[in-house]
Order: structure tokens, then sequence, then C-alpha cells
């Protein structure tokens, strides 16, 4: 009897042994668990602290005071709106489509104050649409006024080329025939649109944008900030004109 | 154990693909969330935190896989993501959207880029399935797993139980 409690105590003593290590071993694995865990928590969110660093925000000089855009609308409106705008951008088409219209009857009944700034962002890679229509732009408002520039400007993107193939859709002598319709001379514009003559202004334009942290377009700055609240174009748009009304 | 292998291999190839993705994209915080909104899916706001946080989240899951910690939850959650981007790329592929998939930094609109869709659905496809491996195999060789997680205190019982005698 006494080696058969023995024997048991023996085994009791190993079974709580066994017990007592499992449940150091599944301490040990939680720990090690929690330990990785942590360390990856820390290295995400070192990698969004990165981001957070190197995030530029957009810095865009106060609409109406820009050298590279044309304006509409009352200096002391209570809104102010910058587009900043590639005229061979699709997404700066479509915000044309869907806010042109109501931007111009809000700027006109005092409501907000807009500058659309046309910038080269497309024109790489041997097409050159981009750079001509922004040329034919700047010099549309040296010749004739911000008014036609204005009009010029809304023409250009009603008759926006495909990006694939804008420069075999868009030549030289449409861009003129807009800038007619426009209320511009052609004997004022025929010979710098072909010579791209304010392709300085362009460049100029370009790296005011790129000054600013613009990096895409459209870019709209509302007030001083980027508004970029939508989801689509359309979203974009309402948004934009709801908050301006 | 050929399996261990291949899930080694799998497991190399997804998370360098993941350190890639992400790495890039770290350095780059304003093209990533442009990247995201460009897919027109997610509210502005979402689409912010989305863009400053997924390329982190893709650099730990590609560190996770190649050293092989945690294995099968990297596994997992880099199965769920890559779900996610041929969800992303299909709709707007279905929608008529011509972006670049930002995959790998970059995005936004792109002309053209209809024609890579299907690569870049196959590719991600492929990706998923090696995900879908690593997360299936037990264990895979040379992952820290198996250093971590070894039952190390059995010998330490023995000597216990040995002195008792």
């Amino acid at each position: 009897m006494s080696a058969n409690s023995k024997a048991n105590a023996r085994a009791q003593k190993a079974a709580e042994l066994r017990a007592a290590q499992a449940k150091r071993e599944n301490r040990r694995r939680l720990l090690t668990i929690v330990g990785v865990v942590a360390v990856m928590v820390l290295i995400v969110g070192g990698a969004i602290g990165i981001s957070l660093l190197n995030k530029k925000d957009v810095k865009a000089v106060a609409a109406g005071s820009s050298d590279y855009g044309v304006t509409i609308g009352d200096k002391n409106a209570p809104h102010s709106v910058i587009i900043y705008e590639d005229f061979l951008c699709p997404y700066c088409g479509a915000l044309e489509a869907e806010t042109r219209g109501d931007l111009a009857d809000l700027a006109a009944d005092g409501k907000v104050l807009v500058e659309y700034r046309p910038f080269n962002l497309l024109g790489a890679e041997g097409r050159t649409y981009s750079i001509r229509a922004a040329n034919a732009f700047a010099l549309v408002l040296e010749k004739s006024g911000p008014d036609v520039a204005k009009k010029f400007h809304d023409l250009l993107f009603e008759n926006q080329p495909s990006e694939a193939n804008a420069d075999a859709e868009a030549p030289n002598d449409d861009i003129i025939a807009l800038a007619v319709e426009a209320g511009a001379s052609e004997s004022d514009v025929r010979d710098g649109v072909d010579n791209l003559s304010h392709e300085d202004w362009v460049t100029k334009a370009t790296d005011e944008a790129h000054k600013a942290n613009v990096q895409g377009t459209p870019t709209i700055i509302l007030d001083g900030e980027v508004f970029d609240d939508g989801r689509s174009v359309q979203d974009l748009a309402d948004n934009l004109i709801a908050a301006v009304d | 154990m050929t399996l261990a292998w291949v899930g080694l291999l799998a497991r190399l190839v997804t998370g360098g693909v993941w350190i890639v993705a992400g790495g890039l994209k770290i350095t780059e915080p304003d093209a990533s969330i442009a990247a995201v909104r460009a897919y027109q899916l997610l509210p502005s706001s979402v689409a912010e935190v989305v863009g400053l946080a997924l390329p982190a989240v893709e650099l730990v899951i590609g560190v996770a896989l190649v050293l092989g910690v945690l294995t099968r939850g990297a596994a997992v959650m880099s199965a769920l993501l890559f779900v996610g981007f041929i969800i992303g790329i299909a709709s707007v592929w279905a929608r008529g959207i011509e972006i670049d998939c930002g995959c790998f930094g970059g995005g936004g609109s792109k002309v053209g880029a209809a024609s890579d869709y299907p690569w870049e659905i196959a590719r991600d496809s492929a990706l998923l399935a090696a995900s879908l491996l690593i997360a299936s195999v037990r264990r895979t060789r040379l992952a820290l797993d198996s250093v971590l997680f070894e039952r190390r205190s059995a010998p330490d019982a023995d000597v216990t139980e040995g002195a008792e005698n």
C-alpha cells in the first residue's frame, strides 16, 4: 500500500509539474505573441510617422494674387476658390463641366472669388497639347484681357481632346479658332500660338504650382485649404458648390 | 518536406513584393493618398487614412512574411489585402476608369491603363494564391516562428524530474 501511495503521489506530482510547465509554456507563448505584435505596431506607427513627416501641404498663394491665372468675381467675396488645372486632364474637364456655370453665377452674385490656374502637368513624352494650350491661354490673357481669356479657357475645356491622342485631335489651327471664337483677333494670336511665345509663362506657372506642392490636377483650394471632399468628380463638384453657396 | 520549402519560397516572394510596395510609398504619402482617391471608392477622409496607413501595413506584413514571424497571421492579412486589391482593380475596370493602380507608388489617371488591368489582376491572384499556401502550411522552412515558439521548457522538466528521483 505504501508503495502504491508513493507511486500515486509521484504520478500526481508529475501531473502537477506537467500542468505547471504547460502553464508556463502558454504564458511564454502569449508573451512572445504580444511582444511580436507590439514590435509590429511600433513599426507601423514609425512608418506612418515617416509618411506624415514627408507629407507636403499645399501652400498656394492667395486667390487673385498669382500672375499665372485668370480670376472671376469680387476680391472681397466671402469665399475664395483656386483651381489648378491642366487643359488636357480629363478630370479637370469633368470638374469644369460640373462646376463652371454654378461658379460663374456665384461669382457674379459676389459670393466667391474664383481663380483658374492652368499649368503644364501632362505635357511630356512628346505630348505637347498641355503646353500649347497653356501658352495660347497666356497669350490671349496678355493680348485680349481676362474676360476673353476666361471665355477661351472655357472653350478649351469644352473642346478638350482625348488624353491619348491630343496632338492629332487639337492642332494649333483649332486652338487659334477657339481663341478667335472667345474674342481674340487672329492676327494677335496666330504667331504666338505657332511659336509658343509664352512658353516661359507656362514654365513659370508650372514652377509656381510645384512650389505650392500641387501634385495633381484638378487641385481645388477653398478658402486657403485643399478641398477634396468627394468620392467622384461629381460628388466633389456638388460639395464644392454647396460649400461656397 | 518539400511543401515547407515551397512555403519558404512563397514567403520570400510575397513578402518581398510587400516590402517593395510599402517601402516605395512610405516616403510619398501625398501620391499614396491620391492613388487611393483615384479609385473613387472611398469617402475622402477614409481615403486619406488608407493612403497613409496602407504602405506601413504592407511593409510590416512583408517583413513578417520574409522573417517568418507570426507567419500564418501575416499570410491571412496578406491574402485579405490581395482580395481587396483585386476587387479595387476589377471595380475601376468595370466602371471604365483608367488609373495607374498605384501598387508600387505612382497612381492617378493614366491613359490606356485598362490594358494593364488583366495582368495586374493575374499578378495579385498569383500572390493571393501564394499567401493562401503559406497560411495553409503549418510550418515553413527558416521561419523565425520555429525559434520563437519551439517547446523550449521540455528539457528543463526532464531535469527537475530527474532530480526528484
